[in-house]
């Protein structure tokens, strides 16, 4: 096949031609390759890294992205092996105090230099920079922000209830659940019952009667704040909360509640701020609800943070070396990370980027400003229920503990107090 | 006959086994029903209902439309895949197992009940305490993020099952018959292709059905040591389910469920009624 051949170097030579002045440009220069595994697979989320990967790849780079279906335990499994195999991922997504541990078995890069050279630390969260430098010196990068305790209200349920004032404390709060249950709302808390559930509820609770308490409880894990006075009254808000939702929410996620709660069966949800895309996703309206700061009794906004991060493995080769600076510029980068909280409905981790722009909604913008407001007055703090406050074994034998509170009703609150304080000695 | 097959006590064992059946198959039902109901119908309605409109899009959408993160080509690949991996492993296994079976039952040496209890110890130990050591297995012969790896694996450790099933099917088998091959000098191998595998058919479709279905459905492993478009469906299934700022896609992944077990179905269709025949075959003496 003479012809063929031929053919086939004319094109070569040619595509090659075509290709020269890209040679020239990169010159002296690698190619930045990145290999990254994240658990980001389906719907918004895997749309969001795509676009992410996309970016990199118009900066000249090699995306190299494998998704690992499945929840964290499983991309941990796959991290593992891959860190054992001597071929960690040149970054890979982790958060929360994950990272410090994480760390110590493998060595990570120092990103002080090209995180001091884009200013990144002035404008994000304290709490939030700590962990992502767990032994002083940068090592992952935080991409988004969720809150973990939003408020959304159901128009339907609140016209019922005859109100029209968003509740700002718990005590506010609680006096909208009666007026619900009595203007005919059946259960006036929607809630889930997977994991976090449970958690979510109680550290809402914590945070909103006091944020310097649910430091020292939660994320010191101090004793005497938690046997002190705030966690009790947290369990008795928790107990009130139980008692007005529905019981039956077996291991159910808690979008199977969503139509009840547009309907107005369900009167509000305590739900982290991706709830807002969900009930997009299912086709409810904007006007159906509205979305506020979780209750907080001094008023002032407490924000439950929730942050994805990338973490970045070292390695030797000059374009992965190549690819991880570019990775850590574009994460840092304000158009990279609109682009990407537009995608997923996550505020960016920047306090500096403007949201009042297209492309945000009204919940994005007032949970952007909840963490402005929260980040002044010290009231930002890192939720348990999503692995933020606590590593793993911590948050799940809390966790434990809340979620049978809320099942068994003859456990009374001083009960749980020492229950909580036992199991936190005993995952010690 | 006919008045004891209407008799009361009949009727009523039939209605509890009618109850009994109605209950396991609710939740296929569900499954069935949510796969011609479109997302949106499902969460703006409840999980349980009768679909109002068919949405058999979720079929296609299923087989070759969802994306996993920037790969948007389906189940099908993944269903490649996982057949790339299971019938290989399979076969290899069952075949393994059928001659280490022969060898500890009827071929009694120094030792065989030692090495059969050594195998079949493979049983007790739980998925997550071999990942490590398997890894570490992968890395050393540079099988690690690749199809072959996952075949090797679910090879020797199918051997723990199919070595058991296989040992305790042959022990029933006279003696006599491989002493008297033995006189004609047929030796290990020729005796047990000529005389033992006939025999096998039985116990040889149980544990290709048992190995099929563990294989198919693994996700632990599948996920771990496999990378991007190498990974089993199990882990396509996971990634339709696990969005954290979307509604569930219940609709799509109804449909997904269905297609993913398909392969399965198929096999327990062909080979069921071996199936209990052969799991007690032995059993009692």
């Amino acid at each position: 096949m003479p012809i063929t051949t031929t053919r086939r170097r004319l094109l070569a030579g040619s595509a090659a031609a075509l290709a020269l002045p890209a040679f020239a440009r990169a010159q002296g220069a690698v190619k930045p390759r990145l290999t990254a595994i994240s658990q980001w697979s389906a719907g918004s989320d895997g749309a969001a890294i795509t676009a992410l990967g996309k970016k990199f790849e118009e900066k000249g780079g090699v995306w190299q992205h494998s998704p690992v279906p499945g929840f964290t335990t499983e991309m941990m499994n796959k991290l593992r092996a891959q860190i054992m195999a001597g071929d960690p991922p040149a970054c890979s997504q982790l958060k929360g105090p994950e990272i410090a541990a994480w760390s110590k078995i493998a060595p990570t890069v120092d990103l002080d230099a090209v995180v001091a050279a884009a200013g990144y630390e002035k404008v994000i969260a304290p709490d939030l920079a700590k962990l992502h430098k767990p032994g002083g010196k940068w090592i992952a990068l935080p991409l988004q922000i969720y809150s973990t305790n939003m408020l959304f209200l159901s128009k339907r349920a609140m016209d019922k209830a005859k109100a029209d004032k968003i509740p700002v404390t718990w005590a506010e709060f609680n006096d909208l659940a009666e007026k619900m249950k009595a203007g005919g709302v059946p259960y006036p808390i929607a809630n889930g019952g997977t994991r976090p559930d449970d958690g979510q509820k109680f550290e809402a609770a914590l945070a909103g009667i006091s944020p310097t308490a649910y430091r020292a409880a939660l994320m010191n894990l101090d004793k005497k704040a938690l046997e002190g006075p705030e966690t009790k009254a947290a369990f008795v808000q928790v107990r009130k909360i139980a008692d007005w939702m529905d019981p039956n929410v077996g291991a159910q996620h808690f979008s199977t509640n969503l139509k009840r709660f547009v309907d107005g069966d369900m009167g509000m949800m305590i739900m982290g701020g991706w709830a807002q895309g969900v009930l997009r996703n299912a086709g409810f309206k904007f006007e159906d609800f509205i979305i506020a700061p979780g209750p907080s009794d001094n008023s002032k906004p407490v924000f439950l943070l929730n942050a994805d991060a990338f973490i970045f493995w070292q390695r030797k080769e000059p374009d992965l070396q190549a690819g991880q600076t570019l990775m850590a510029q574009l994460v840092m980068d304000p158009a990279i990370q609109t682009m990407y909280s537009q995608i997923t409905g996550s505020i960016p981790v920047r306090t500096d980027v403007d949201l009042s722009g297209e492309g945000w909604s009204d919940g994005q913008r007032r949970t952007a400003a909840a963490l402005k407001d929260a980040i002044a007055s010290n009231q930002a703090v890192l939720s348990l229920a999503h692995n933020m406050a606590q590593e793993n074994g911590m948050t799940a034998a809390i966790i434990d503990v809340i979620t049978e509170y809320v099942k068994n009703k003859t456990i009374k609150p001083e009960q749980a107090v020492t229950r909580l304080a036992e199991a936190v000695e005993g995952a010690r | 006959m006919r008045d004891r097959a209407f008799a009361p006590s009949r009727m009523l064992i039939y209605l509890v086994v009618l109850a009994i059946a109605a209950a396991w198959l609710a939740p296929l039902a569900v499954v069935v029903l949510n796969s011609l109901r479109s997302n949106e119908e499902i969460a703006q309605a409840s999980m349980i209902g009768w679909p109002k409109q068919w949405a058999w899009s979720n079929y296609a959408v299923a087989w070759s439309g969802f994306c996993v993160a920037e790969t948007c080509a389906g189940l099908r690949p993944y269903m490649l895949n996982s057949a790339l991996v299971t019938i290989p492993a399979t076969i290899l296994s069952t075949l393994l197992g059928a001659i280490a079976g022969y060898a500890v039952s009827l071929w009694r040496f120094r030792g065989d009940n030692w090495i059969y209890g050594i195998v079949t110890l493979g049983l007790f130990l739980p998925q997550q305490m071999r990942l490590l050591p398997w890894t570490i297995v992968l890395r050393d012969i540079g099988l690690i993020n690749t199809l072959t790896g996952l075949v090797l694996i679910h090879t020797i450790q199918g051997l723990s099952f199919t070595t058991l099933f296989c040992r305790n099917y042959y022990v029933a088998i006279p003696h006599e018959l491989i002493s008297a091959a033995r006189i004609d000098g047929a030796g290990f191998f020729r005796i047990f292709w000529r005389i033992i595998l006939p025999l096998s058919a039985p116990i040889l479709i149980v544990t290709v059905i048992w190995q099929f279905t563990h294989i198919w459905n693994e996700f632990l492993y599948g996920v771990t040591f496999t990378t991007g478009q190498q990974q089993p469906v199990t882990a396509a299934l996971i990634a339709l389910s696990a969005a954290i700022a979307d509604i569930p896609q219940h609709g799509v992944q109804s449909a997904a469920v269905i297609i993913a077990a398909l392969p399965t179905l198929l096999i327990y269709l062909l080979g069921g009624r071996y199936f209990v025949r052969g799991l007690t075959a032995g059993a009692v003496k």
